[in-house]
Order: C-alpha cells, then structure tokens, then sequence
C-alpha cells in the first residue's frame, strides 16, 4: 500500500513562504497530477515527497508511515527528472542497475530486473549503449526505466516530458498511462501543461501560489470549475472570461447583461441560488460550448483572426482588446478574415464567476 | 563561413607571432643541444643545425647524476601529484556540497593561501623540518608542492563539482547511494577532465619548483631536476652544448606528458576554473 | 545539517592540517622569529620587541627593494596580460591547428624555471647566443648588448622573460573566460552587422573585463612572490637593481644570516600582500553586487 499523505506540510525559504501549510491525500494506485504555472510550489511539493527538500512544517506519510525525516532512498518510492538527470558515464543497463545494487541485490538477479524493464520500454537493443548515443525519446525511456526496476510503491515524475517534441510527448503520454496500469504504483506527476494534466490524470491537483486552488477528476475540473484561476488554466484555447453586469435574479439563476456578446438578460445558472451574486461578475464560456446559430440566445461574432489548428478553427475577436472572445467555427463553415459568423449562446453552457475569483 | 582577407591576414600574423614568441626559445636550444660546439658559438647562429653530434649528451649523462636527478623529480613530481588529488578533492566536494558553519569564510581564507608569498614561510619551515627530521628528504618537497599546490586545485575542483547538474547527484541519492559512493561512482567520473586538469597543475607546480628544493634538500643523490641543473649550469658555467642538452633533457618529460594529456589540461581549464 | 557538518570536517581536515602545519605554522613562527634575535636557522634567540621592524622600517635597502617590488608587478601585470589577451583571442578564434595550439601555448609554464633561466640567459649571451647576432644582424647595434650588465636593462629583461613563462597560463585562464560567452550573442551581432571591432568592444570586453580582473588580481599576486627567476638569473643584482623584496628576504636570511631580519620583511610583505588581496578581493566582490 503506497498512498502518499501531506500533513499540513509547508515550505520558506528564508522568509519566504513558498508553500503555505497544506493537506493532500493522493490514494494508493492514483496517477494524480500537480499542474500549475510556473512558481506555483509543485516542483517544491513534489521534492518534498522525495525527500529533496525539508519541509519548514508538517509530515509526509508514505503507505501510513510517516518519512519525514527519512532519507529519499529509503521512502521507497523513484523519480524522474525533467532533464532525465542520467548517469552520462554509465550505459543504459548500468543507469537503470545502479539504485538496485545500491539496494544490495546480487548481480544475476539486477540483470533479470533491468532486461525486464528494458522489455516493457523498449530498450532492449539500447543497454549497453552510453546516454549521449540516444535520442531524447529513448533518454526519457531510461529515465523511466531506471524508476521502474526499484518496483517502488510511487512515482514521482517532474516535468518528465517538457523536453521532448511535440509527437513524442503524445507518444510518452500513451505508454505512461500504459505503464501505470501495468504496474499500478501510486503516480504523482507534476506538469505545466494542462493537456498533460487532462490526458493522464485519475485526479488533477490545481496550484497557485503554493495553495491547492481544486482538485477532482479533470472531467469535473474541466466542465465545472470553482475558481476563475481553474477555468482559465485548463482547456486549450482558454475559456472566454468576458466581464458581465448582474440585473438581477429569478429561480436560481442570475440575469446578465453581456456587452461582448451583444446580449442581455441571459438566465445563467447560479451554483448557490441562496448566495446573491454581485453586480459585477465575470461570464465565462469555452470557445466549443457555443452553440450553431439559432439555439438559445443568438449572437455575432466578427472574425479578425482566423486560425485553422488542422482538427479546428477558432474565430477571434476584437484580438486587441479586454473584451476579445475566442469561438470554435462549426464544421463546414467557412469564415474568412473580418467576415462575420452567427451563432447562439445557451445559459446552461456559461459559468459565473465573482471577479475576485471565486465561482458564483 | 569566410573571413575577410585582411581579418585573415591579422589573424595568421597574430598566430605567427605568438607561436614565435614561444616557439623560437625551444627551437635554438633543441637544436642547439645536437650542434657541434663551433656552430653553437658562431658569430650568426644556424637555424637549421650544420652539424649533428651527441658530445653533449654523452658528456652530460656522464659528468654528472642527470639520470637521478630526474628520477627524483618524477618521483616527487607523482607523489607530489597524488597527494594533491588526495587532499583536494574531498576538500572541493565538501566546498561545494556541504553545509557547515564558516563555509565562506574558510574557503576564502583558502584561496587567500593561493596568493601566499612562500618564499616568507621557508626559513621557519626550514626549522620546523629540521625539527621533525624531514630535511633532506624528497617526502618535504612533497608536502610542501602539495600545500602549493592546493588551494589552487580546490578552487578549480569546486568549480568542475558546481558545473555537476543537480538533478544527477539527486537521481543518485533516490539511487540510494550514501554520499562517499555517490562521490565515487557518479561524480567523480563525471569531472574526469577537471581532475585531468588539477593532476597536471599539481604536477607542473612540483616539477618547476626550484627555491624550497634547493634550501631543504643536501645530498647531491635526492636533488630533483631542477636543483640538480642549477648545480651543473654553476659548474659549466659557459660549456653551452652541454646545458643546451640538460635543457632539452629537462623539457623531454613534460613535453611527453603533454603530449598525452595535454589536450585535457586546456578542455578541463575551459570547462570549468574561472568563475 | 549536523551531519554535513561532520562529513565537512572529516573531508576537509586533511588538507587544512596540510596547509595549516606548511602555510599557517611557519608564518606563525615566522611572526614570532621576528621579535626575536635569531642568527643561525632553527635557533630563536632573544626577544626584542618590535627593534627588528624599526631596523628594517629604518633601512633605506627595504624601501628601495619594495618600491622594485611595485615596479615589478606593475611591469608584469600589463605585459603578461597585453599577451595572455592578444594569445587568448587568437586562441578563441577558429583556424586550422588551433586545438593544437591551445595545447602547445603552455610550453613556457611547463619547463622548470631553471630552465627558462637557462635558455634566456644563453639567448640573451654576449657570447653567441641568438639575440644579440640578430640585432647586430639587423643593424641595431654593433656590440653586443649586456642585457644583465645594467640594473634598468636586467630589471626590464627579466620582467620580459618571467612574463614569457607565465601569459600562457593566463592566456588559457582568458580562453575559459571567453568560451563561456554565448556564441549566439556573436552571431546576433553580426546579423546585426557589427565587425569584428565592433563585436570585441561591444560584447566581449564587457563580458570578459570580470574574468580580466579576478586574472589581474591573480597575476599581480603571482608576480610578486616571483623570486627563482630573479634569483637563478640576476641574485637581486647588478647593483641589487633587481632585488624585490623576495630576494631582500632570501638574501638577508641566506647570505647575511639575519634570520629574524629576514623573518620582518617577511611579515611585512605578507601584510602588504595580504592588504592588497583583501582590498582587491572585497573590490572585486562589491563590482560584482554593484552588476
């Protein structure tokens, strides 16, 4: 059992706080994922867990047992390292033998493990070769490898694949999630991508400056978030966060005046209809969730900036300005640079934010 | 990518001249060293020697203890070197890695040993040797080379150590390694080229030192080299083919150990040192 | 942390006992011998106070030597680093043979300095020799020059060879200081159509000049402890024109057996050197919170 446990935990450096005291549980056999911009303590947080890094304050429990103090060798768990951090002057097999005769275990029997691993990663032509004659793709493979073979109970994983092309990064992305589910350890992962976060996650852990801004599934992060923070970080093209008027409320849900979108009145649903909604909000809508023209409230956008990712086009809006929207151009139409495209707003795709943050 | 002509020409002409500043001095004693004795002293010196003879040689090697002489310094050249290594490289990792109190303060005191004018500690060392019975034993020109050498190589070491990224000595320490094998097995490997570099340091500081040998050591059997040389430089004060030779016999083992890891000594200096 | 502490110590202990018992110890001693009256090497005789430091503050023989001492690492500074510079750019560039080069420039540094002596003296011979046969060949004089035979002419040569020994080193010293400049900036110079003029003045002596310093606190040290050449060539003479304050302090100890004269010097260019390090260290660490 390796269920990893942060007990009001905290970090300074020197005066200051990187990381405010805080909790976390992350259950045994989760691939739970850290994201958050840059500075926002998940690196901390992570070495942390592996012993990198004293806390100021507060335990870390590993399967029940409480490693604060413990060495990173003796928490039985492995990471891996955004620059892969391989030994250069050791081949392959040796990179991923090392912890395991460290351990103490007997020559034939390392072997067994590390051909094992090299099996199930691929790496079976590459063991006697040094670091530097791999590709980056094959470095990360090691990397992974040199992890695997310890069989520890969790993974920690620190920006693993940033450094990789873009084709490579799906690829490792694929055999991660595979991974997991072969050997079901605890992983623990920590990102700046959102898309990373959204693939491979059982459970997304948002941070911002060093608090646990929401974590749950990324389904339910994705399409129900709590903060204004999480709405905008997660989801590529972002959400449209666009400032609204408040003029009232009627069964649950909040009338909005919407000066980007030309519309007024909108009935959008309230996550508290007992908590009265300020004047001034934030409306937010993701650039897929507008509906084809003539569903719920009709709405004009006009295109200053068309851009085709291959799999979609979005339409930009007013680009230089506060108040520009971003939409998804529905297949089969055709928008051209300054023309306009008509389409419709339904209330029940929209979420309300206070502008301080907090979800209304 | 091409040059401009005239950069070129600037450039081959600075090459040129450097190479001769350094150059010509070993060109005419080399040479010099194999010329009859007529043509050494003649009025306009050849630069492609006119004649060819080994006098010079013979009658060094048989005038005088040349071939112990030698011997002493490459034994206290090596020990002096590995001493050095010894010493350092804890020192350097201990600089760079560990927390302790006066870390700061002690390693700048080191580096201020760098500048030391030595010259100021041999008279009291000289008694405090005498004291202790190392007079006249090649084991003083070791540790004295090796003190001389140190700061030095600790600055330069710590340097290479901090080029280290950190993220490997952590791998190692997930690994499980305790710090010594990590020392070892990882790190150590890793700075080969700066310990390249240090080793050929330590080696050339002993093998041109001349003052504390020449005060420490007595007996004619445990010169080193250059003591040895001064010896017969006052002995054959003008016989110039025969210094001529001692000079190139004295330049021979460095040269062959520059040849075989010289290349080291520059790459390790330009991949760490200066910071 | 406690730990560390530990492992630093046992780490550490050895070389500082080696510097401590061959740097430290001796110096302490030779405090010591200074306020004393020794005349034979390991005796140390009675205690006069500070009358050794008045003695040598009083003798003209010790101002004469320290102001040589200054003209020296003066002479010395801007030679070797007008040449280490000149070779480290050279050395920077990319021609063909240059790694050999970059080898090979420390040859002077690696030959005993009884050598380097040697080869100098018979280059610089009024009998033979190759400098003088190629000036008169020249037509630049029609004598030999003694160029040991006057104080000004020795103190210069010898500036000139014990600068000879050292560029290189420093010169490689300068390479690594170079190399660590990004080669981008270069290339974005020169899309930005600077020359090579340009491009020495405007990226690397700015990024050079810190490395330059540390290196001209360095030389200017390791110049003034020269004291084999000096000796090996001249003995501090003609005339004592070329007795810094090395020479004065092995002189005095060695010839003159005034050991606890020699002993004051001592402490006095060890003060003096130390000074200037600590000044030129605290400098050098101010120039670099001031970037």
């Amino acid at each position: 059992m390796s269920e990893v446990e942060l007990a009001a935990i905290a970090k300074s450096f020197g005066e200051t706080e990187v990381i405010p005291p805080l909790d976390l549980r992350v259950p045994d056999g989760e691939f739970c994922v850290f994201v958050g911009p840059s500075g926002c303590g998940k690196s901390t947080l992570l070495r942390m867990i592996a012993g990198l890094e004293e806390p100021s304050a507060g335990q870390v429990r590993i399967g029940g047992r409480d490693v604060t103090r413990e060495d990173p060798s003796d928490r039985g768990l492995a990471m891996v390292f955004q620059s892969y951090a391989l030994y250069p002057h050791m081949t392959v097999a040796q990179n991923m033998e090392f912890g395991l005769e460290m351990a103490g275990m007997p020559r034939e029997a390392r072997r067994a493990e590390v051909e094992k691993a090299a099996r199930l990663l691929k790496l079976d032509r590459f063991l006697d070769r040094k670091p530097r004659a791999l590709s980056g793709g094959q470095r990360q493979r090691v990397a992974i490898g040199r992890a695997i073979v310890r069989q520890p109970g969790v993974f920690l994983f620190d920006e693993p694949l940033s450094n990789l092309d873009a084709e490579l990064r799906v690829e490792m992305r694929l055999e991660l999630a595979r991974i997991h589910r072969q050997v079901g350890a605890t992983m623990i992962y920590v990102t700046h991508d959102q898309v990373e976060a959204m693939t491979m996650a059982d459970r997304i852990v948002v941070l911002r400056e060093g608090r646990i801004e929401q974590q749950g599934p990324p389904e339910r992060l994705y399409a129900d978030p709590d903060t204004l923070f999480v709405a905008g970080f997660l989801g590529a093209p972002r959400m449209n966060l666009t400032p609204c008027a408040v003029t009232g409320c009627e069964g649950g849900r909040a009338l909005v005046d919407v000066p980007a979108l030309g519309i007024t009145g909108l009935a959008v649903p309230l996550r508290d209809p007992a908590a009265p909604p300020p004047r001034s909000a934030i409306l937010g809508l993701r650039p897929e969730a507008f509906a084809p023209a003539g569903q719920g409230r009709a709405a004009t956008l006009k295109a200053e900036v068309v851009e085709n990712t291959g799999a979609a086009r979005y339409l930009y809006t007013a680009t230089d300005r506060a108040i520009a929207l971003v939409a998804e151009i529905p297949r089969g139409q055709s928008i051209g640079t300054g023309e306009t495209l008509e389409v419709g707003v339904a209330a029940e795709d929209c979420l309300l934010f206070a502008s301080e943050g907090p979800r209304l | 990518m091409r040059r401009a002509p005239a950069w070129s020409v600037a450039l081959w002409g600075g090459v040129a001249v450097i190479a001769g500043l350094v150059l010509t001095p070993f060109w005419f004693v080399v040479t010099g060293s194999i010329k009859a004795p007529q043509e050494i002293i003649a009025r306009v010196p050849t630069v492609i020697p006119e004649s060819f003879t080994l006098q010079h040689y013979d009658k060094l090697l048989a005038a005088s203890d040349y071939a112990g002489y030698l011997v002493n310094s490459l034994i206290v050249a090596t020990a002096s070197t590995a001493l050095t290594l010894a010493l350092a490289i804890p020192a350097g990792y201990a600089f760079f890695r560990l927390q302790f109190r006066g870390r700061g303060a002690l390693y700048r005191t080191i580096l201020l040993a760098y500048a030391f004018p030595s010259i100021v500690v041999l008279v009291p060392l000289f008694a405090m040797f005498a004291r202790v019975g190392l007079v006249d034993t090649r084991a003083a020109l070791v540790l004295v080379n090796a003190a001389f050498a140190l700061p030095f190589a600790i600055w330069m070491l710590r340097a290479f150590f901090a080029q280290i990224p950190p993220e490997i000595e952590e791998a190692a320490r997930l690994d499980g390694g305790p710090p010594l094998t990590v020392l070892r097995r990882i790190l150590l490997p890793l700075i080969a080229p700066g310990i390249g570099a240090v080793a050929i340091f330590a080696f050339v500081t002993a093998w041109t030192e001349y003052v504390f040998a020449s005060v420490l050591i007595l007996s004619d059997a445990r010169r080193p080299l250059p003591v040895g040389f001064a010896g017969i430089i006052g002995q054959y004060q003008v016989d110039w083919g025969l210094l001529l030779a001692g000079a190139s016999l004295a330049i021979l083992p460095v040269v062959l150990l520059f040849a075989a890891i010289g290349r080291w000594f520059v790459a390790g200096l330009t991949e760490g040192a200066v910071k | 942390m406690r730990r560390q502490g530990t492992l630093a110590l046992v780490l550490l202990a050895p070389a500082l006992a080696l510097l401590a018992a061959v740097l430290a110890w001796p110096l302490l001693a030779g405090l010591h011998l200074s306020l004393r009256d020794a005349r034979i090497v390991g005796t140390t005789g009675e205690f006069v106070g500070l009358a050794n430091y008045a003695a040598v503050l009083g003798d003209h023989e010790f101002w004469r030597s320290a102001r040589l001492s200054l003209i020296w690492v003066a002479a010395n500074a801007a030679l070797q680093t007008v040449l280490a510079l000149a070779a480290a750019l050279i050395l920077h560039q990319r021609w063909r043979g240059v790694s050999v080069a970059r080898t090979w420039i420390v040859l002077s540094w690696i030959v005993p300095t009884v050598v380097v002596v040697m080869i100098w003296r018979w280059l610089f011979s009024t009998s033979g020799g190759v400098v003088n046969p190629a000036l008169m060949g020249l037509g630049l004089t029609d004598a030999p020059v003694g160029f040991f035979a006057r104080p000004e002419t020795a103190f210069a040569t010898l500036v000139f060879i014990n600068s000879w020994r050292w560029f290189p080193f420093i010169a490689l010293m300068m390479l690594a200081g170079l190399s660590r400049i990004p080669a981008d900036l270069y290339e974005a110079a020169r899309v930005d159509g600077a020359g090579p003029w340009r491009r020495f003045t405007r990226i690397t002596w700015p990024l050079l000049a810190p490395t330059l310093t540390v290196l001209l606190v360095i030389g200017t040290l390791l110049s003034f402890n020269v004291f084999d050449v000096i000796w090996l060539m001249t003995s501090g003479g003609p005339a004592g024109g070329t007795r810094t304050l090395p020479v004065l302090i092995y002189e005095t100890a060695f010839r003159g057996y005034r050991i606890s004269e020699a002993a004051t010097i001592a402490v006095l260019s060890t003060v003096l050197l130390m000074a200037f390090a600590v000044f030129a260290t605290s400098r050098l660490a101010l120039a670099g919170e001031a970037r």
